[in-house]
């Protein structure tokens, strides 16, 4: 979707625009590297990750992923405008504020060129920059918050967009393209419905140990019709049988597995 | 005063932060008269009292952000505050801001709270 032929950074001067501020789906652009082909993808990211990136050349990495576009939501904290730009620090609680340009188009009296004042939240898009060791972003697009929640849904974003495009590409199972990365057990809807479980037991893939060895037997198993419940309770002598249902119902639920000649049946859906 | 990271937490972090920088974001509950200190109820529903270095010049409502240094009773000492504005249509949504920071502090190698050292 956003990564798809890169984000012209052309006529994005100021103002509100449509912003993508959502993740890259994985697999895309990683290891395709053609030359010097830039990544085309838009990250979010924390002041934090950007001030500690490692740098090669002009790419940027924070861990394993590549940084180049990026996203941050953060609080103005000063403003200083010149001629030609506008220069905002830019405060996500991470760490220090960053410093985000923004060329002023003085040419355009459409584009507007307000300052923001300080107190504003915003979401920056623009891309890292390091200057003599000093970080800083340009931005493109700095758009003050209208609600809230977007702080709330950056966070997340975070944590979905670097976990998802760090994973190795091999553990990366089920549909082709799709996000599966970190699936919690209860997913989070508005303020109401179930809560997040916590990390504590997950591994890699983001399913829990029990899951993980219930999804290994399934996948074992060479037989046209799956293997049962009963098998998985033999086999799994220290799960008892409603936590074997609990995962097998989860697996379902998340497209891992389906169930073949009965209800009590299931294969997995990875091609191993 | 040169502020760096504040840990983003709720209440039931307070005392694992003594001493230390944190963000708290909570509706206010109640202002007390003197204007120098209030408390702010989280997405969990606890309470934290926040002490002010300088007095409330105006009436405090609402969602705030504030910035400060946790005292070792567990009281935090705000340095700085902002209201997180609810009047463009979307209520702040604070239950589901409390398991946005759960997701974070499980994950804090995706969302760091440092400048760790580059590789």
């Amino acid at each position: 979707m956003w990564n798809q032929g890169g984000y012209s950074e052309s006529g994005m001067v100021g103002g509100y625009t449509q912003s993508p501020g959502g993740f890259a789906s994985p697999g895309l652009s990683q290891g395709e590297k053609k030359g010097r082909t830039r990544s085309t993808q838009i990250i979010p990211c924390t002041v934090s990750q950007l001030m500690s990136a490692s740098q090669a050349d002009e790419a940027f990495k924070v861990g394993e992923v590549e940084v180049n576009q990026v996203t941050i939501v953060g609080i103005i904290r000063s403003t200083d405008k010149s001629m030609t730009y506008i220069q905002y620090r830019v405060d996500d609680m991470t760490g220090a504020p960053m410093d985000v340009k923004q060329w002023v188009d003085t040419e355009d009296p459409s584009v507007d060129s307000t300052v923001l004042p300080p107190g504003t939240y915003v979401k920056v898009s623009g891309n890292l920059r390091s200057f003599q060791n000093h970080r800083s972003m340009v931005a493109f697009c700095i758009r003050p918050l209208e609600d809230m929640n977007e702080i709330t849904s950056h966070m997340l974003e975070v944590v979905q967009a670097h976990m998802a495009l760090s994973k190795p590409q091999n553990t990366l199972g089920g549909g082709g393209g799709g996000m599966t990365a970190g699936s919690v057990s209860k997913p989070v809807i508005g303020g109401m419905g179930g809560s997040y479980a916590g990390a504590s037991d997950m591994t890699n893939n983001g399913l829990s140990p029990n899951q993980n060895q219930v999804l290994s037997l399934i996948r074992g198993c060479p037989e046209p019709q799956g293997i049962s419940i009963q098998d998985l309770k033999h086999r799994l002598g220290g799960m008892s049988l409603p936590m074997i249902k609990q995962a097998v119902e989860f697996l379902s639920n998340e497209g891992h597995i389906f169930s073949t000649i009965d209800e009590d049946h299931f294969k997995s859906t990875d091609n191993d | 005063m040169k502020k760096e990271e504040a840990s983003r937490i709720n209440c039931s972090m307070l005392l694992q932060h003594i001493n230390q920088a944190v963000c708290f974001v909570g509706r206010v509950s109640k202002v007390h008269p003197s204007g120098k200190t209030f408390t702010a109820v989280d997405g969990e529903g606890k309470t934290v009292t926040v002490e002010l270095n300088c007095c409330l010049e105006e009436e405090l409502s609402g969602v705030v952000e504030v910035i400060g240094l946790v005292s070792n009773k567990g009281v935090l000492m705000a340095a700085t505050y902002n209201l997180l504005r609810e009047d463009r249509g979307t209520p702040f949504d604070l239950e589901l801001y409390n398991e946005a920071l759960k997701v974070i502090h499980d994950f804090p190698q995706h969302y760091p709270f440092e400048a760790a050292v580059s590789g």
